[in-house]
């Protein structure tokens, strides 16, 4: 089993702000999507990962508690994880890109 | 190269893996990326097998994004860590033997000017400090005495990482690794200072804890090598394999080595600065205009 990262989207989009994508050393794996978090009222969206990419260095969760305060990302169980994205439901836009969060178990 | 051949070919498309058609139709060719938008376009850096938490890695995938014609680039490697990514993306990449890295770029990026002509297609070098300072370090120095028109990186993680931890000319004086248990007993070379002497047009350190600023080198070396001269970028990009750093506390290390001998440093000559003022409108190198003279008290 090994750990990967989680970002919390009600954390996360309060703040968005955009930090951690740069930092990660996995390219298209930290993605950002303007539509997450719209349901819960939030406007600026919310950064995800793509678990299949990640390799589990918690550079990101670094970055988020020390660079932009926000303690908005976890280390994980890859089979704890409630939701996650994977690659092949990562849909890219003109701006943004678009994820279907779902169970990476169920797959 | 060029446009072109990140097109699909007629028939193919719907073959083709999902990484592929996002890249042609989501990635960075054609369009001007910046790294302030990442996270929201396909990258051209696919999955490859360096180390997790990598600073190299973080570098390359940077110094991918500030490429200023990813489409119209060649990227110039050889054995070292390196290349087990900078080889893992839409972006051509010839690897030399272990040294030749200078000399193949030579060939090319000449050869790319007799065929091509004025069109610009950029040779970048990238490659470890073992690779750069110590085994092609001849090559190196002659490519820039000869003032050979492409960018070479130096990816200086201050040792050798692929083979285990070796000492390299840019360890450390001190440093203990598996294979100088006894410590380096010399100095790290001073390849900037050398860079200048053998007439580089354009100098620079940079640490991958601050993006913008390695999108900010990499576009200008680049640009300045399409016509200038030789350009060379000293990048700090730790082995946390070989130096035992956390790989959550590699941004740390690399904050801490920034401060201790890795201060941002770029040097300019005066016809690149001129180059990018006139040519792509950089304006922080235009003469600062005189300041007014201090108004006496008392004088109208
Ligand atoms: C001619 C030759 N000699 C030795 C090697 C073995 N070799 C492969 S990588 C490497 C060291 C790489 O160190 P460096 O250039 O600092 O890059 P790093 O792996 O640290 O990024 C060596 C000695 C080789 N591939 N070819
Ligand atoms: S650093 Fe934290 S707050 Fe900023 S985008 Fe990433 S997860 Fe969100
Ligand atoms: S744990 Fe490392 S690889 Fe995974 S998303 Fe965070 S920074 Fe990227
Ligand atoms: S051995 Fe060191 S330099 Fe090489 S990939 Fe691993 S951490 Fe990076």
């Amino acid at each position: 089993m090994y750990l990967v990262a989680d970002i919390s989207v009600e954390i996360c989009a309060a703040k968005s702000c955009k930090l951690c994508t740069q930092y990660c050393p996995e390219a298209n794996t930290i993605q950002y999507s303007d539509e997450l978090g719209k349901d819960k009222g939030f406007k600026y969206g919310s950064a995800y990962v793509a678990v299949d990419r990640c390799k589990g260095c918690a550079q990101c969760v670094w970055v988020c508690d020390n660079m932009a305060k926000n303690y908005a990302i976890k280390m994980i169980m890859i089979d704890q994880l409630p939701k996650a994205a994977l690659t092949e439901n990562i849909t890219y836009g003109e701006k943004s890109t678009t994820a279907v969060l779902a169970s990476p178990a169920a797959g | 190269m060029s446009l072109d051949y990140v097109k699909f070919s007629n028939g193919f498309e719907k073959f083709m893996p999902k990484e592929y058609r996002d890249m042609v139709e989501h990635g960075p060719f054609g369009k001007k990326v910046t790294v302030s938008q990442m996270g929201n376009f396909k990258e051209v850096l696919e999955e490859h097998p360096m180390c997790a938490g990598c600073a190299m890695t973080l570098f390359i995938r940077l110094a991918m994004i500030a490429f200023p014609n990813p489409e119209d680039t060649i990227t110039v490697g050889t054995a070292g860590c390196g290349r087990l990514a900078i080889s893992q993306a839409a972006i051509p990449f010839v690897y030399g033997n272990y040294g030749d890295q200078n000399g193949v770029a030579s060939g090319l990026s000449r050869g790319l000017r007799l065929r091509f002509g004025d069109k610009p297609k950029d040779v970048v070098v990238m490659a470890g400090d073992g690779g750069t300072a110590d085994i092609g370090f001849q090559q190196v120095l002659h490519s820039w005495f000869r003032k050979e028109r492409f960018t070479t990186i130096m990816l200086d993680n201050e040792v050798y990482g692929n083979t285990g931890g070796q000492e390299s000319g840019m360890t450390n004086r001190g440093a203990v690794l598996k294979m100088a248990p006894l410590g380096k007993k010399f100095e790290k070379m001073d390849m900037l200072q050398m860079a200048k002497v053998a007439g580089c047009a354009y100098v620079a350190t940079v640490v991958p804890n601050n993006p913008r600023r390695v999108e900010s080198v990499i576009k200008k070396a680049v640009l300045i090598a399409r016509e200038v001269g030789s350009t060379y970028i000293q990048a700090y990009t730790s082995c946390n394999i070989e130096y035992a750093i956390p790989t959550d506390k590699v941004m740390e290390d690399a904050k801490a080595v920034e401060n201790d001998r890795y201060q941002f440093t770029e040097y300019v000559s005066e016809e690149a600065k001129q180059y990018l003022t006139e040519r792509y409108g950089y304006k922080e190198f235009l003469a600062k205009p005189a300041a007014p003279a201090a108004a006496i008290p008392g004088k109208a």
